[in-house]
């Protein structure tokens, strides 16, 4: 083995399977040594699965050494947020209330990535039943940002994103509810995808917010999501939000460019927004410059509505209140007191506010597909700032301001990816984000690759020897 | 235009009427982050629905 896996990305272990010039065993070792060297500090990790992944990476090998190779993910070590069941294997959400949790069947989504021959190397850290605030003390501490070990990769997938940019595992599984999947990927410098409502089962999958619940891949190039959407996608008789889920070939048209495709970008609610850093506004505006000469053609687009989109996200979440009414009632000390009082407010909103929302919602939703049926596909900046220091992290409020990039896309359910574009001058990464139409993940994913392949910020890796406290 | 006092009164009745019953330390996050929300609850509040608004549809 001459190859350093931690600095592959997912398609280089899975090519490397694929010729021969590494094994599954190889590969899942490499991981659980890095794993053992630098999880102390990064804390990617609830719990490491390293038996049962390498009793899988050996079979793997077995069956690929019989020219049996079943897909682009046979053999390659992957990871899941710890809301995802494996069954037999902890699973926590990052709360004491499931501290000794094991679910006994596995999750729709985990049986398929097994069926692809997925190594599962374990389960990664959360933000408390996704919807906590990062934290680096107690049971479930958040993880740390690989670029900066002082600051937060956000969350609520925030171990998916530390372990998938740190080279704790080739890809990992997030899921975003208000941008749990884009926000730590954009931190890190990932991409992250969450697909269209409907596209991924949520069977075998905690909830935060059944309505605004996505599950997605987090990884360090766009192929690598691909891949992994398409081991996941796709209609599961146990999650009847998937009955019309319209799969795709999200490989095939991947380098397709992005010529010919009509983008729009939503100028005045994301470039124009106050609160967005200008580090990060200049280098989306590069990347969209990019895109232009890739053969795009970008015009400024506008959906008014867009002004309620938080004011409509916030009551829906009251199903968060619904899921937890009864623990926090009983058990109040098993939630930290961050997530506790956003559940409380969850509360606070009324049914008529709830009804208000799911109708603004219709109507955003109005306004949005109207703007997709002019162009193929939205485009902003990524994030509103880089990754914030832990003591910077805003520890009241509901909800942060710059939740406005990625939770309309939650009440939409349309397909979002955060692409990475750049790295501010403290060295953390910036992205942009691209909003497809319905089912149509497959565009989402090309554009991100358009943009991806004429530029190196995929390629940077972060350094270990900074990942010291 | 409503007072702090008039704030905090209304707050106490939308727990009351939640069924919330707080320890100190929770009534006073909860305070603060209702009071930082309510902006965004008053304009959801403020905006009217279109005949066509239709959830499900």
């Amino acid at each position: 083995m001459a190859v350093n896996v931690a600095d592959l990305d997912l398609r280089g272990v899975s090519e490397g399977l694929g010729r021969r010039e590494l094994s599954s065993v190889e590969a899942t070792e490499a991981y659980l040594r890095r794993i053992a060297t630098h999880d102390g500090v990064l804390r990617a990790y609830i719990t490491v699965t390293g038996d049962t992944a390498l009793a899988q990476a050996k079979e793997a090998d077995t069956e690929i050494g019989r020219g049996r190779r079943r897909g682009p993910l046979h053999g390659v070590p992957i990871a899941l947020k710890d809301l995802i069941a494996v069954a037999g294997v902890k699973m926590t959400s990052g709360s004491q209330v499931l501290a000794d949790h094991v679910p006994a069947r596995d999750a729709f989504i985990t049986r398929r990535l097994k069926d692809a021959g997925g190594v599962l190397l374990g389960k990664l850290a959360m933000h408390e039943w996704a919807f906590g605030r990062p934290v680096t003390d107690g049971p479930f501490p958040t993880g740390r940002n690989p670029w900066d070990v002082r600051r937060a990769p956000a969350g609520s997938s925030s171990g998916s994103a530390v372990a998938a940019a740190a080279g704790l595992c080739a890809g990992a599984l997030g899921s975003d509810t208000g941008g749990s999947i884009r926000g730590p990927a954009a931190m890190t410098g990932l991409v992250g995808h969450k697909p269209t409502y409907g596209l991924v089962s949520r069977s075998g999958v905690l909830a935060l917010s059944w309505s605004l619940d996505h599950v997605g891949p987090m990884t360090r190039g766009v192929w690598d999501s691909a891949v992994m959407l398409q081991a996941i996608a796709g209609a599961d008789p146990d999650d009847t939000s998937t009955r019309h889920a319209t799969t795709q070939d999200y490989v095939q048209h991947l380098e397709d460019g992005a010529r010919g495709l009509r983008l729009g970008l939503l100028k005045r609610y994301y470039v124009d927004f106050p609160g967005l850093n200008d580090e990060v506004r200049g280098a989306a505006l590069t990347a969209f410059d990019a895109l232009r000469k890739e053969g795009a053609t970008i015009e400024d687009v506008d959906a008014p509505s867009l002004d309620l989109a938080l004011a409509a996200w916030a009551p829906i979440m009251s199903e968060a209140y619904e899921y937890h009414a009864e623990t926090i009632r009983k058990t109040p000390e098993k939630f930290r007191e961050g997530l506790r009082t956003r559940i409380y407010l969850s509360a606070l909103f009324t049914a008529q506010d709830v009804q208000r929302a799911q109708r603004l919602r219709a109507r955003i939703g109005r306004e949005v597909d109207a703007l997709l049926s002019r162009v193929d596909a939205l485009i902003f900046p990524g994030q509103a700032a880089p990754a914030l220091k832990f003591e910077d992290f805003p520890t009241t409020g509901f909800a942060p301001a710059s939740i406005r990039y990625t939770a309309p896309w939650n009440l939409l359910g349309l397909p979002a990816a955060v692409v990475p574009c750049g790295f501010s001058r403290e060295g953390l990464p910036v992205s942009i984000q691209i909003v497809g139409r319905r089912f149509d993940d497959a565009t989402v994913l090309r554009i991100a690759r358009a943009y991806e392949r004429v530029t190196d910020w995929h390629r940077r890796r972060p350094d270990p020897a900074r990942w010291t406290l | 235009m409503k007072t702090m006092d008039d704030r905090r009164a209304q707050f106490d009745a939308e727990c009351r009427s939640a069924g919330l019953t707080l320890g100190a330390r929770d009534y006073d996050l909860l305070y603060d982050m209702w009071l930082d929300w309510l902006p965004e609850r008053d304009r959801l509040r403020a905006t009217m629905p279109e005949p066509e608004d239709e959830p499900w549809r």
